[in-house]
């Protein structure tokens, strides 16, 4: 893959602990990627596996989801499930044939601007390294 | 017309050949077996009981921009298909190739299709006779058979060693012409046998159904109870009228991509609730017994009592691909009995 | 396996108690390798019912495949109970059904069949050929007798039956009401190698594969409406605002389509593999589902479909779930 390719990320953040903790990052002055596009979740119970999908296919070449650390969910429960579902719809993208590194998910707290640069670094030289997402993106071929 | 043969092995160079055309052709992927664009004449294939999906789908695909439009502008960009494309399709079993004089009144009726007539046009259609029907074949009953020769502008014929090509239009002359070498001349004999192969096909055909009656009959079965019978085991999926070579109704939709947009209509079908849905939410088609009554009966009433054909080829594909064996010539008999 | 005749009468006898609306069980087809589901609602019409190794189809589909119409004013809904007959696989659906409430335990009457595996209408076209006339078949301990074209022919289990049966766990139903017939034994067990297999190829050769498959789609939906699992009101697929995925059939849309069927059968799948073998375009669609079955059960320790009082998957945690993957 060239060197000069810019992925697209999307980031699905949780509204109480990872988007406050990028919003600390942007606030301590810590100069994160602007790779990933951070949409606000109120939870990442909230994420529908599908939106991952539908953002690779819409022209994402990766997708983020963050949300609190086991047992902080703002609503108890909620990252709980979002762990099962991301886990098997990552299984199911990998048995497709989408690259594991383009789908990834993160805990991130909200005291945790730092972790939040290292993940974004993170998924981004991974996605990098996968290069652009032209599986199965909506393409105008037949147009 | 003209009498030819081609060695089985000079098929490839008869297709390459035909470079002058886009040639289409069945090509086996497994066990199915689907008509595509050649490129590599050796993936073409002649040797199949009938292809999954009908060639209907050349001429009306299961999906096609009818225009492209920008959401800024009030232009728009048709997407016709030009008079350049000239195009051969060889390999259409007799049955499919009926399908097409039938639908053919439908798209030419009271709003031209020029999607579809331009790709008619342009289109030479080289059959392919049967020797060996399929088991739930009834083309005879509608007027078909295994080598009828309607609309096709030329149709081989399996004998052997080679095919016996047989052209029937003055269109085939074009594509005869630029097939040069592969192509020898062939007589009486050729022509004999295959007679022959066709009258021997034809006795090979099993299932059959008089159709006498049917048309008048089956609107008076509106509301009987038999319709549940057969809708009750229904799953309501598109299988029977998607892979049926006469069904042809679309939905259109508009797909946008940021600000470019197309219009594009895609096979549709009358088994699925949305087809018939309102936008109130009421659906004059509730339930299955609905959609399975207006299949059979679109087919072999209101088709005829409008362009007076029957809509159906006996192809057999609707009931060699049911999930729940639903048998068409069942159905029929039955309605006849009650 | 069950005498036809007990099958008749326990029909009947159910039927006429009006305790049931209808039943659910198979006919002989007009035609070929499968046999026919059928929907009774009258005890005469139970000398129809039949029970042999064509009897492919899952019943359970048609449970939820009942369509309600709203009743008019003044009248009361037809509150009876239904009566399904059911092979081992497809019992498990039932049980599934009734683990999300797709309907109680109380409205269904189950009559349980023991089977010896059903045959594979794709391997026996190859073997016998067409077959314009019903086959009749018996699967036995050590083969499959079928009837073809007025001829009797024993072949081997292995070269006939569908690939579930040969991979089968439960011969037996796991839930019946009235249990028909002697328990057969378990011949077989699933070692999910065909998974393990494909999971070892490169993202590029599993993405050549399911390129090449997904492209053939023709989105007639009937993967889909044959699935017993496959019960909502309003499908994501078909629904337009959001549009979740195009009806235009493309190799985008038609991934997704399959990503999104496959997806919502995680942890519910009960492997009768009818989606697979309604396909008229011949989609390994099963190889997504036994994927996830897999995965269920090693990360979660889940089966659906066994456990009537279980929680559904996505709708339940274990704070112990692994989290390899997240960082």
């Amino acid at each position: 893959m060239s060197n000069d390719f810019e992925p697209n990320i999307i980031g699905f953040l949780c509204n109480w602990c990872s988007y406050a903790g990028a919003d600390l990052a942007g606030t301590s002055r810590t100069h994160y990627l602007p790779n990933v596009k951070i949409i606000r979740v109120m939870c990442s119970g909230r994420v529908n596996p599908l939106f991952i999908v539908n953002a690779l296919q819409q022209g994402a070449d990766g997708v983020l989801i963050s949300g609190c650390h086991p047992g902080d969910c703002h609503y108890l429960e909620g990252n709980y499930f979002a762990r099962r579902r991301f886990v098997l719809m990552h299984k199911l993208l990998e048995h497709v044939g989408v690259d594991p590194r383009r789908v990834q998910m993160s805990w991130v707290s909200a005291s945790e601007g730092a972790k939040f640069k290292d993940v974004v670094e993170k998924i981004v030289s991974d996605v990098k390294e996968a290069g652009p997402m032209d599986q199965f993106r909506r393409r105008q071929l037949n147009w | 017309m003209g009498d030819y043969k081609i060695l089985k092995e000079k098929v490839p160079d008869f297709i390459k050949a035909l470079d002058k055309f886009e040639v289409f052709a069945p090509v086996k992927k497994g066990d199915t077996v689907r008509f595509e664009k050649i490129d590599d004449p050796s993936r073409a294939t002649l040797d199949f009981s009938n292809t999954n999906v009908p060639p209907k789908e050349l001429m009306f695909p299961e999906t096609e921009t009818l225009f492209r439009y920008r959401v800024v502008s009030t232009e728009i960009e048709p997407k016709v298909p030009s008079d350049e494309e000239k195009r051969v399709v060889l390999g259409i079993r007799p049955c499919d190739a009926m399908a097409f004089s039938i639908v053919d009144r439908l798209f030419g009726w009271d709003f031209p299709d020029p999607y579809y007539q331009k790709r008619r046009e342009n289109s030479i259609l080289v059959g392919l006779a049967c020797a060996e029907p399929c088991s739930n074949c009834f083309c005879t009953s509608l007027g078909g058979g295994p080598a009828n020769e309607e609309p096709l502008d030329a149709i081989l014929y399996d004998l052997g060693e080679f095919y016996y090509l047989k052209t029937i239009t003055d269109k085939s002359e074009a594509f005869v012409s630029s097939a040069g070498d592969a192509l020898e001349s062939a007589g009486d004999s050729e022509r004999a046998q295959a007679t022959e192969l066709a009258g021997s096909a034809e006795k090979k055909i099993k299932r059959t159904i008089k159709t006498e009656g049917i048309p008048e009959k089956l609107p008076s079965l509106y509301d009987h109870e038999f319709w549940t019978q057969y809708s009750n085991r229904c799953l309501g999926c598109g299988i029977c009228t998607f892979l049926c070579p006469t069904c042809h109704c679309f939905d259109i939709q508009d797909e946008i991509e940021a600000f470019d947009g197309r219009r594009a209509r895609m096979w549709d079908t009358c088994m699925f609730a949305e087809y018939t849905l309102h936008a109130s939410g009421h659906n004059p088609r509730p339930t299955r017994k609905e959609r399975t009554r207006n299949r059979i009966s679109h087919k072999y009433s209101y088709f005829p009592t409008k362009f007076g054909v029957i809509a159906c080829v006996g192809c057999g594909r609707c009931i060699n691909f049911c999930p729940v064996n639903i048998d068409i010539i069942d159905v029929l008999q039955k309605s006849k009995e009650v | 396996m069950v005498d036809e005749n007990v099958l008749r009468d326990k029909a009947k006898e159910i039927l006429s108690s009006g305790e049931v609306r209808r039943l659910i069980g198979w006919k002989r087809g007009t035609y070929g390798y499968e046999a026919a589901p059928c929907v009774i609602t009258d005890a005469s019409q139970a000398d129809d019912l039949i029970f042999d190794a064509t009897c492919v189809q899952n019943p359970a589909s048609f449970i939820t495949l009942e369509e309600k119409l709203p009743v008019p004013r003044g009248q009361q809904p037809d509150t009876r109970k239904i009566a399904v007959m059911v092979k081992g696989c497809d019992s498990r659906a039932v049980v599934q059904h009734l683990v999300e409430k797709a309907y109680i335990r109380d409205d269904v009457v189950i009559l349980g069949i023991p089977c010896r595996g059903v045959i594979d209408r794709r391997k026996a076209e190859k073997i016998f050929g067409e077959a314009p006339q019903p086959v009749l078949a018996v699967a036995e301990k050590d083969g499959v007798v079928i009837r073809v074209n007025g001829e009797e022919k024993k072949v081997s289990r292995e070269e006939i039956l569908a690939d579930k049966c040969l991979r089968c766990r439960y011969p037996n139903p796991v839930i019946s009401d009235y249990p028909l017939g002697d328990e057969v034994e378990k011949w077989a067990d699933d070692d999910f190698s065909d998974v393990s297999e494909f999971e070892k190829e490169s993202p590029e050769e599993k993405w050549a594969f399911w390129e090449e498959e997904f492209s053939k789609c023709i989105r007639c939906y009937a993967c889909r409406n044959v699935c017993p699992m496959c019960y909502c009101v309003e499908c994501i697929v078909t629904k337009l605002k959001p549009q979740w995925t195009r009806r235009s059939t493309d190799l985008s849309e038609n991934t997704v389509y399959h990503i999104q069927r496959a997806w919502h059968l995680a942890g519910r799948c009960i492997e009768c593999m009818e989606c697979q073998r309604v396909c008229p375009m011949d989609i390994p669609i099963m190889t997504l589902n036994r994927k996830l079955t897999k995965d269920v059960k090693e990360l979660f320790d889940y089966e659906p479909g066994v456990d009537a009082e279980a929680q559904p998957l996505l709708a339940s945690y274990n704070p112990q779930d692994p989290e390899e993957y997240i960082m």
